[in-house]
C-alpha cells in the first residue's frame, strides 16, 4: 500500500464537487419535505374541489412531489443538469462524486462509487427487510386466535399488502442491489460500473420509493393485496394512490439498475475474461436484469394507469365504463411471474459459487446452468395465466398455459443438479456461506415441489387463493432466494467490510431461522389444506391449531433473523480484520484487498481461466492468478 | 492444457465414479447408502401427503374433490424420489465429505465440471415427469361428467361480504348452498361489486365473482355433507366473514328443502329431480 499512491488519498481542491459539498441525505429529506408541503397546498387548493377524486389527486401529486424533490435535493440531477448548461463536471468533481476524501459521508450521499452503491444497497435492504418482517409479526400476531382483535380488518389489510409490497421490493433488490454492484464490477474485472451515476441514481430512487408506501398506511391503507387487483384497487381509500407512486418510481429504479449491471458485464469485462470465464453468479445476475426489464415496465403499466383510473378518471379497469378487471390481472401477472424469477434466478446463482468455493470443485455444469437460467426466463414470460386459472378467464388455455407451468421444473430441476453435482466428491469445507446452500437445497426443494401441485388445473382449483400458495411462495423466495441471498451475504461479507462474520453467533442465527422456518410453513401448509383463505383477518375456529404454529415459528424465525443481524452488526464493528481471500476463492474480488480500493484494481488484471480451478494442475492452468492483479493490501504474494 | 493434466484429470475423474459403485462391501457403497437415504425420504413424503390429504382436508363431497386428493398423492409419489435424491446427495456428502471449520481449505476435490450421462438421464427423467404431470392435468380437465340428467344450474351473486344463491325457476334465493348428488351443478357465478372468489371447498372447484358478467363452474357432487363456501379473493374490508353454509343432500332432500324455502312443489320437483 505504501508504494503505491491510493485514489482515495488524493487531494481535491475546496471546490470539487461543486453544490455536492452541500448535499447528502438530510438535505434530500428537507428538499424532499419542502416539496411534499408545496405540492399539498397547491393540490389542496386547487384540486380539493373536485368533489370526485380531490384528495386522491392531492395525494398523487404531493407523493410525486417528494420523490423529485428527495431526489433534487440528494443531488440526482446536478451533473444532469450542469451538462446541459454547458459547465460539465471535471476530473475533480467526478473523483469528489466518487466519494474521495469524505470518509463515512459518502455513505450518505449521491456517490457514485460502486462499493458505496452496493453497501448502501446493503443496508436499505435489511431495513426494508427489518420493516417487512415486522409487518408479518403484527399479521401473526393477529392470527394467534380466531376472532383477535389486536388491529382492524381495514388495518389488517393494509398490513397484508404493505408487508407484501415491501418484501417484494426488497428481494428483486436483495442480490442485484447489494452484490451485482459490489460483487459483480469486480468480477468480471472492471474499475466501475459502466454508468456510475445511474449506479447512484438507481440506489436513492429506491429510497425515494419508500416513504410513500409508507405513508399509505396512515391514509386509509391498502385493502387489496399487493396485487391491488381491481376494480377493488379503484375504489381504495387514497393510500392506494402513494402505493402506485411507490412502483412507479422503483420500476424507473430497476430498470435503470438492470441496464447498468447488463452494460457493465457485456462492455466492461477485463482482458481475458471471456463470457465463458465469468462466475456463474455474473451469469445470474445478467439474466436476472434482462428478464427485470421485460417484467417490471408492465408493473408501471398497470400502476399507471391505475392511478389514472383513480386521478382522473380514465376507466382501464373500471367495469362499468367498459373496464376490465381483468385486463389489470394480465398486465400485472405479465410483470408478476417473470419477477419472482428476477428474485429467484441471483440467490440461486450466488449459491452455485457459494457452493463451488466451499466443496474445493468447479461448478458442475457450468453452461447447462447457464442454460436453465435462460431457459427459465424464457418460461417465466410464457406462464403468467397460471395465476389466473381459476378467475375463470380464457378456460381453453387451461392446457397450454399447465404445459409452460409444469416445463418450469425443467429448468429449476437443472439448478439442483448443478448444485449437487457440485456438491458430490467435494471437500466440504463446513463454514458459514455453506451452511445457507443446505438450507436453500431443503428449502427450494420443498418449493418447487409444491409449486406442482398448484400448475396442476384441477388441484388448483382447490389451493388457489388459499394459505397453501401463501406457503408456497414463502418456500421458493424466502426459503429459496431469500436464503441464497444470505450465503452470499456470508460470502461475500469479509469481502465488503474487511472484517470475518462471527460464525459462532451465526451459526446459531442460521438453526434458529432453519428450525423455525419449516415449523412457520409447515403450520401454514396445514392451513392451506384445510382451507384456510389468505389475507384474512379473522378465521373459522378449526383453523385455530395451524394458526399458532405458523404464529409461534414466525415468532422464531423472526429471533433468527435478528441474531444474525446481530451477528452482521457485531462482526462489523468488532470483527477480525478480513485477509483478502478468506476462502482461498478464485474469482477476481478476492485477489484484491478487504474492502476493495477505489477503482478496484490499480493495474488491470489479465484473465487466463475461469474462476473454478479446483483440484486441476496448477501448472497445466499457468495464470490462473490473473497476475498482475495484486493491489493494495492484498495478501496473494503469499500464495 | 498439457496431456499430462488430462490425464490426471481423468483418473480422478475414473476415481470418483469407481468410488460411487465399487467401493467394497454393498453397505458401503455411496450409490447402495444414497438409495437407502431416498427410500427413507420418499417414503416420509408420501406419508407426509396422505397424512394431509387423508386428515387436513376437507371431506372429499364431489368427483372434483375426489381429483384434488389424488393429484396430490400422485404428484408426491412422482416428485418425493426425485425430491429425495437430491436430499440424499446432499445429506451423504456433508456426511462423508465433510471438513469441519478451519480456516485452512480442505485439499480440492475432483474437477468434475460435467458428466455428459448424468445430465442428460437427469434431464430425460425432468422430461418424463412432466409428461407424466402434464397428462394427468389434461385428462382431468377434460373429463367431462356425461350425466344423464341435465345439470342443476345454481346462480351465484358475491357482493361485498355476502353470498347469494338463486335456484332458478324455482323463486329460491338463500345465503346457505345446498345442492343435489347425483347431478352435475352448473354454476354460474358473477358479482354485484368487485372481484369475489367462489369457493365451496369440499366441491374441490373454484372461480372468481366478476362484475359485469358471468363465469362458470361445474362441479358433481358425489357425497351428502356439510362444506364451506368461503371467498378466495381479497374482496375489502370485510372479506375474512365472507362465508357461506354449503350442504350437499339426496334429490328428495334438496326438492323438500326447495319446498321448504318457498318453492312450489311442482317447480321443486321439476328442478331438483330433473328431465333428460
Amino acid at each position: 500500500m505504501s508504494t503505491t499512491a491510493l485514489l482515495e488519498d488524493t487531494k481535491l481542491g475546496p471546490k470539487a464537487g461543486g453544490l455536492y459539498r452541500h448535499q447528502n441525505f438530510l438535505t434530500g429529506i428537507i428538499t424532499g419535505g419542502l416539496a411534499m408541503l408545496v405540492g399539498w397546498l397547491i393540490a389542496h387548493y386547487t384540486l380539493q374541489s373536485n368533489a370526485n377524486w380531490g384528495s386522491d389527486m392531492v395525494v398523487t401529486v404531493t407523493m410525486a412531489a417528494w420523490v423529485v424533490g428527495f431526489m433534487a435535493g440528494i443531488g440526482a440531477f446536478n451533473a444532469v443538469f450542469r451538462w446541459m448548461i454547458g459547465h460539465d463536471q471535471d476530473h475533480e468533481d467526478e473523483l469528489y462524486a466518487a466519494g474521495v476524501s469524505q470518509g463515512w459521508k459518502r455513505y450518505f450521499k449521491f456517490c457514485t462509487d460502486h462499493k458505496v452503491v452496493g453497501t448502501q444497497y446493503l443496508v436499505l435492504v435489511m431495513t426494508l427487510f427489518a420493516v417487512g418482517g415486522t409487518l408479518a409479526m403484527i399479521i401473526r400476531t393477529q392470527l394467534i386466535s380466531p376472532n383477535n382483535h389486536l388491529i382492524s380488518p381495514q388495518t389488517y389489510n393494509a398490513v397484508i399488502s404493505i408487508h407484501g409490497m415491501i418484501m417484494i421490493i426488497a428481494t428483486i433488490i436483495m442480490v442485484s442491489g447489494p452484490w451485482a454492484n459490489f460483487i459483480l464490477p469486480i468480477q468480471v474485472g472492471a474499475k466501475d460500473m459502466a454508468f456510475p451515476r445511474l449506479n447512484a441514481l438507481s440506489l436513492w430512487l429506491v429510497v425515494a420509493a419508500v416513504p410513500p408506501i409508507l405513508i399509505s398506511l396512515f391514509i386509509g391503507g391498502v385493502d387489496s393485496g399487493w396485487t391491488t387487483y381491481a376494480p377493488l384497487s379503484v375504489q381504495s381509500p387514497p393510500g392506494q394512490d402513494a402505493f402506485s407512486i411507490t412502483i412507479i418510481t422503483f420500476v424507473v429504479s430497476v430498470t435503470v439498475a438492470g441496464i447498468n449491471t447488463i452494460t457493465t458485464t457485456l462492455t466492461m469485462r477485463a482482458k481475458g475474461m471471456t463470457m465463458g470465464r465469468l462466475p456463474i453468479f455474473v451469469w445470474g445476475s445478467i439474466v436476472s436484469a434482462g428478464l427485470g426489464l421485460y417484467a417490471m415496465p408492465a408493473f408501471l403499466a398497470a400502476q399507471s394507469m391505475l392511478l389514472t383510473d383513480r386521478v382522473v378518471g380514465t376507466s382501464f379497469f373500471a367495469p362499468a365504463q367498459g373496464g376490465a378487471g381483468w385486463l389489470y390481472e394480465n398486465i400485472f401477472w405479465i410483470m408478476g411471474h417473470p419477477e419472482v424469477y428476477v428474485i429467484l434466478i441471483p440467490g440461486v446463482a450466488a449459491a452455485m459459487d457459494v457452493a463451488s468455493t466451499f466443496s474445493r470443485k468447479p461448478v458442475f455444469g457450468y453452461k447447462i446452468g447457464i442454460g436453465a437460467f435462460f431457459g427459465l426466463a424464457v418460461l417465466a414470460i410464457m406462464v403468467w395465466a397460471h395465476h389466473m386459472f381459476t378467475t375463470g378467464w380464457a378456460p381453453n388455455l387451461a392446457d397450454p398455459w399447465m404445459l409452460t407451468t409444469e416445463l418450469i421444473s425443467i429448468p429449476t430441476g437443472i439448478f439442483f443438479l448443478v448444485i449437487i453435482g457440485t456438491l458430490w466428491r467435494g471437500s466440504i469445507w463446513t463454514r458459514l456461506p455453506m451452511y445457507w446452500v443446505y438450507l436453500f437445497l431443503w428449502n427450494f426443494i420443498i418449493g418447487g415441489v409444491t409449486g406442482i401441485y398448484l400448475s396442476d388445473v384441477p388441484a388448483d382449483q382447490y389451493f388457489h387463493g388459499d394459505m397453501f400458495v401463501t406457503a408456497h411462495f414463502h418456500y421458493t423466495l424466502l426459503g429459496g432466494a431469500m436464503i441464497g441471498a444470505t450465503a452470499a451475504l456470508c460470502y461475500w461479507f469479509p469481502k465488503m467490510s474487511g472484517r470475518m462474520l462471527n460464525e459462532r453467533i451465526g451459526k446459531t442465527a442460521f438453526w434458529v431461522v432453519a428450525i423455525f422456518f419449516q415449523v412457520t410453513y409447515f403450520g401454514m401448509f396445514w392451513e392451506g389444506f384445510q382451507g384456510m383463505p389468505r389475507r384474512i383477518a379473522a378465521y373459522a375456529p378449526y383453523f385455530h391449531t395451524a394458526n399458532v404454529i405458523a404464529t409461534v415459528g414466525a415468532y422464531g424465525l423472526f429471533l433468527g433473523w435478528v441474531i444474525l443481524l446481530y451477528a452482521l452488526i457485531h462482526s462489523w464493528m468488532n470483527g477480525k480484520v478480513a485477509p483478502s481471500n478468506p476462502w482461498h476463492a478464485k474469482s477476481l474480488e478476492w485477489h484484491i484487498s478487504s474492502p476493495p480500493p477505489l477503482e478496484n484494481f490499480l493495474v488491470d488484471p489479465i484473465v487466463t481461466s475461469d474462476p473454478y480451478t479446483y483440484g486441476e494442475d496448477e501448472a497445466a492452468t499457468p495464470a490462473k492468478n490473473p497476475t498482475p492483479a495484486t493491489v493494495g493490501s492484498s495478501e496473494e504474494g503469499a500464495h | 492444457m498439457s496431456s499430462n493434466h488430462e490425464d490426471i484429470k481423468r483418473e480422478q475423474i475414473a476415481e470418483a465414479v469407481e468410488g460411487w459403485t465399487h467401493g467394497g462391501p454393498l453397505y458401503r457403497r455411496p450409490a447402495f447408502r444414497i438409495m437407502i437415504l431416498v427410500v427413507l425420504f420418499s417414503a416420509f413424503g408420501i406419508w407426509a401427503a396422505a397424512f394431509f390429504t387423508d386428515k387436513i382436508m376437507p371431506s372429499i363431497l364431489s368427483t372434483q374433490m375426489g381429483s384434488v386428493h389424488d393429484t396430490v398423492i400422485l404428484f408426491t409419489v412422482l416428485a418425493a424420489p426425485v425430491s429425495a435424491l437430491v436430499y440424499a446427495i446432499a445429506a451423504y456428502s456433508v456426511y462423508k465429505w465433510r471438513r469441519t471449520g478451519g480456516d485452512e481449505p480442505p485439499p480440492d476435490g475432483p474437477p468434475i465440471r460435467e458428466n455428459t450421462l448424468v445430465t442428460s438421464l437427469w434431464l430425460g427423467m425432468s422430461v418424463i415427469l412432466v409428461v407424466v404431470l402434464l397428462v394427468w392435468g389434461m385428462t382431468a380437465l377434460s373429463s367431462e361428467n356425461q350425466g344423464q340428467l341435465k345439470p342443476v344450474t345454481v346462480d351465484v351473486y358475491g357482493q361485498q361480504w355476502l353470498w347469494t344463491f338463486k335456484y332458478p325457476g324455482t323463486g329460491v334465493e338463500s345465503n346457505q348452498l345446498v345442492v343435489p348428488t347425483g347431478r352435475q351443478i352448473r354454476f354460474v357465478i358473477t358479482s354485484y361489486d368487485v372481484t369475489h372468489g367462489f369457493w365451496p371447498n369440499s366441491l374441490g372447484v373454484q372461480v372468481d365473482a366478476n362484475p359485469g358478467f358471468n363465469t362458470y363452474i361445474t362441479a358433481d357432487p358425489t357425497k351428502t355433507g356439510q362444506f364451506a363456501v368461503r371467498c378466495s379473493q381479497l374482496c375489502g374490508l370485510y372479506h375474512a366473514y365472507m362465508d357461506a353454509n354449503g350442504k350437499v343432500v339426496t334429490p328428495a332432500q334438496f326438492s323438500a328443502w326447495l319446498i321448504s324455502q318457498g318453492a312450489s312443489s311442482s317447480a321443486a320437483n321439476a328442478y331438483a329431480l330433473g328431465g333428460k
